[in-house]
C-alpha cells in the first residue's frame, strides 16, 4: 500500500450512469482484481473507495457512478488534473487454478472489479460466463467488455437482454446447462443477497465484492465492518482490510444494511 | 537553522516529537499503515479498551459531515484479557511510545484494568473518560467533575509509578471543571478535546446517525478549550480537535498544549505527520527559540499576565 499523486488520463461519462476515470502511473505492488483505491477528491474530508476496474500499460482504471457531491465533483475533472491514491487496498478475489468453468456476476458499477478479474482469468483459456445486469439498455457498458467471454445480460424494463433480476437469469442457465466450479460477485447489496442463496442452493462456492461507507479504507477505524460468520457465531469484520471480498457462506445477509 | 528540536517531555512522559496518534485512529498501534512515517511520531494511543469484549454498533458507524464527520463505532474491542495476550506487545513501534487507552463503567472497571496493565508493566495509560457511567443515567464520567475526581483518583493510586493521562469530554458547560477535577485526582496529563456530540440525518434510508463529531468543524472549540485549561492547570496538555494541518498544530501549541493529537485527518491526509514537524521547524527557527516547550502557551493570556486564575480544590 501506498499514497501518491496520479495524472488524470482521462475521465468520460460512458453512459447515462457511468463514467469511466483513467488514471497514468503504477504502484510499487501490481493490485489484483477485487482490490480498491482511496481517492481523495477536495474539498471533501474523507477519501473515496473505488474498485479497480482494470491495471496493465500504466494506466489504472475506475468506473464509477455519480451518486453524491464528490463523485460529481470527480466526474468535472479533466486530463492532466492530479488525484492523490492511496492503494492497492484490500484482499482481492481467491483465485484457484483447478476452476475451469466460472461464473461473474455483475451489476450496475458493481461489474468494474469483475472487469478486472476477467482481464486475469481470459488469459488461462477458460469457460467464463459473464452475467451482467443494468437497469436499462442505456446503462450498459458495452465497449468495456473484453472479448472472449460469454455474455448473458439482464434490464430491469426488458430493454436489452432478459427482463428481470441478474440472479434469476443465472439461476435459470444453470438449471439448463449446469452449474460453474465458482461465481465471483460483484453489485446491489440485494443483488449479492439473491446469489448468495443461489449458491448455496447449488452448492457452489460464490465470493463477492461488499461495499460500504469508509473512512481510513485500511483497517485501522473498523467504521465499515459488517457481520461475518465465526465460530462462536459472527464478528465485525472490516470490508476495508478483511475484504471487500468475502464468501458468500460467511456473510450474516441483513433485510436492511 | 537546524539546531531546533521537537522533543518534547510532559512530565515523565519524554517524546521525541509532539505528535500523538489520538485514540481510536490506528487500532492498537500494531497495524501497519504503509504510507505512513513513524519516525515523525511521539506516540500512538491505543483504541479504548474494556473489560470485556465490544462488538460495537450496527451500521452506519460513519458520517461525512461539512468539514468533518461523526463516527459512532461503539468502542468494538476484545477485552482487556484478548488485549493484553495479543494485541500489546505487537502494538510497539520502534522509538515510539504506545499509550493504552481504557474505559470503563464504574470505578471498579477502571481499577481492574489498571490493575491487570500495571501488571504487564505498560508505563503509560490514558483514561478515557466519555464512557457513560452506569451509576448516572448514563451521563459521561466527565460531565461531572465529582465523578471525574474519583475515577482519576482510583486509577491514580493503582498506578503511582507510571504515567497517567486523562481524556475529558468537551460536552460540558465548562471543561476546566473537569480538567481540574482531573489534575485534582491525580492525573499527570490531560488530553483534550474528545469528540462533540452530533447526529446526522439520512433522508434516504429515513434513519439517524448519532455519534461524536471530529475534523476541522471542532478545531476551534477545542483550540478554546486548550486556552481557557491552559490558565487553569499547573499539567501539561494534549491538544487534541481537527488538527488537519501544522498550522493547527502550532496553533495548539502556542494555545498552551504541549503536545498534539491527530485524529480522522490520518485517514485522509498521509503526510500529515511530516507537515506538522515541518511548520513547527519553521516556527522555532523564524522566532529563534530552541526548544518546542519554549513555544507552549506563547500566546496565552496567561503568559502575559502571568497570574493565574483562583480556583477551588477538590
Amino acid at each position: 500500500m501506498e499514497a501518491k499523486s496520479f495524472q488524470i488520463k482521462k475521465n468520460i461519462h460512458l453512459t447515462e450512469k457511468l463514467h469511466l476515470l483513467e488514471l497514468e502511473g503504477s504502484f510499487l505492488q501490481s493490485p489484483v482484481p477485487g482490490q480498491f483505491i482511496h481517492i481523495k477528491i477536495d474539498p471533501f474530508f474523507l477519501r473515496r473507495p473505488f474498485s479497480i476496474a482494470g491495471y496493465n500499460d500504466n494506466t489504472l482504471k475506475i468506473l464509477y457512478r455519480v451518486v453524491g457531491r464528490a463523485t460529481e465533483v470527480l466526474s468535472e475533472k479533466e486530463a492532466g488534473d492530479s488525484l492523490n491514491v492511496i492503494g492497492p487496498l484490500g484482499n482481492g478475489f481467491p483465485v484457484n487454478n483447478n476452476y475451469k468453468s466460472i461464473f461473474l456476476v455483475g451489476g450496475g458499477t458493481g461489474i468494474a472489479p469483475l472487469l478486472f478479474l476477467t482481464d486475469t482469468l481470459i488469459r488461462k483459456n477458460l469457460n467464463i460466463s459473464f452475467f451482467y445486469g443494468a437497469r436499462t439498455s442505456e446503462c450498459i457498458a458495452f465497449h468495456l467488455l473484453p472479448y472472449g467471454v460469454d455474455y448473458i445480460f439482464s434490464t430491469n424494463d426488458g430493454s436489452y437482454g432478459y427482463k428481470g433480476l441478474i440472479g434469476e437469469v443465472m439461476q435459470q442457465h444453470i438449471k439448463k446447462n449446469g452449474k460453474p466450479d465458482i461465481i465471483y460477485g460483484g453489485g446491489p447489496y440485494q443483488m449479492l443477497k439473491q446469489l448468495a442463496k443461489i449458491s448455496a442452493k447449488h452448492k457452489t462456492p460464490a465470493f463477492v465484492s461488499l461495499e460500504n461507507r469508509m473512512a481510513c479504507g485500511t483497517g485501522i477505524c473498523y467504521g465499515c465492518v459488517t457481520k461475518i460468520k465465526d465460530k462462536t457465531g459472527w464478528e465485525y469484520k472490516r470490508v476495508c482490510k478483511d475484504g471487500p471480498v468475502f464468501n458468500t457462506e460467511e456473510v450474516i445477509w441483513e433485510n436492511n444494511p | 537553522m537546524g539546531k531546533q528540536s521537537l522533543k518534547i517531555a510532559l512530565n515523565k512522559l519524554n517524546l521525541k516529537t509532539p505528535i500523538i496518534v489520538a485514540s481510536g485512529i490506528f487500532s492498537y498501534g500494531e497495524i501497519d499503515i504503509g504510507y505512513l512515517d513513524y519516525k515523525k511520531l511521539g506516540a500512538v494511543v491505543t483504541k479504548t479498551i474494556t473489560i470485556n469484549p465490544k462488538e460495537g454498533n450496527p451500521q452506519p458507524r460513519l458520517w461525512e459531515t461539512p468539514s468533518g464527520m461523526i463516527n459512532c463505532i461503539g468502542l468494538q474491542n476484545p477485552g482487556i484479557k484478548e488485549f493484553i495476550r495479543k494485541k500489546l506487545y505487537s502494538a510497539n513501534i520502534p522509538n515510539v511510545k504506545t499509550i493504552v487507552s481504557i474505559s470503563g463503567e464504574s470505578v471498579d472497571e477502571v481499577k481492574k484494568l489498571t490493575e491487570m496493565l500495571v501488571k504487564k508493566d505498560v508505563k503509560v495509560i490514558e483514561l478515557n473518560l466519555s464512557c457513560p457511567n452506569v451509576n448516572r443515567q448514563n451521563l459521561m464520567v466527565s460531565q461531572n467533575p465529582e465523578d471525574t475526581y474519583r475515577f482519576v483518583k482510583a486509577v491514580k493510586e493503582i498506578c503511582r509509578s507510571k504515567t497517567l493521562i486523562a481524556k475529558v469530554s468537551p460536552n460540558v458547560t465548562d471543561i476546566t471543571e473537569t480538567a481540574l477535577a482531573a489534575e485534582d485526582g491525580g492525573a499527570d496529563i490531560l488530553s483534550l478535546i474528545n469528540t462533540l456530540k452530533a447526529i446526522a440525518i439520512d433522508t434516504e434510508k429515513r434513519g439517524v446517525i448519532e455519534g461524536g463529531l471530529s475534523g476541522p468543524a471542532i478545531k476551534p472549540v477545542g483550540l478554546k478549550a486548550v486556552y481557557d485549561t491552559y490558565q487553569k492547570v499547573d499539567i501539561p496538555l494534549i491538544g487534541i480537535g481537527g488538527i488537519t494541518t501544522g498550522q493547527d498544530a502550532l496553533e495548539y501549541i502556542l494555545a498552551g498544549a504541549s503536545a498534539i493529537g491527530i485524529g480522522s485527518a490520518l485517514f485522509s491526509n498521509p503526510y500529515i505527520a511530516d507537515q506538522i514537524c515541518e511548520t513547527l521547524t519553521v516556527f522555532l527557527e523564524r522566532n529563534n527559540l530552541k526548544n518546542l516547550s519554549d513555544a507552549t502557551g506563547l500566546l496565552n493570556e496567561k503568559n502575559k499576565t502571568g497570574a493565574k486564575k483562583s480556583r477551588k480544590k477538590h
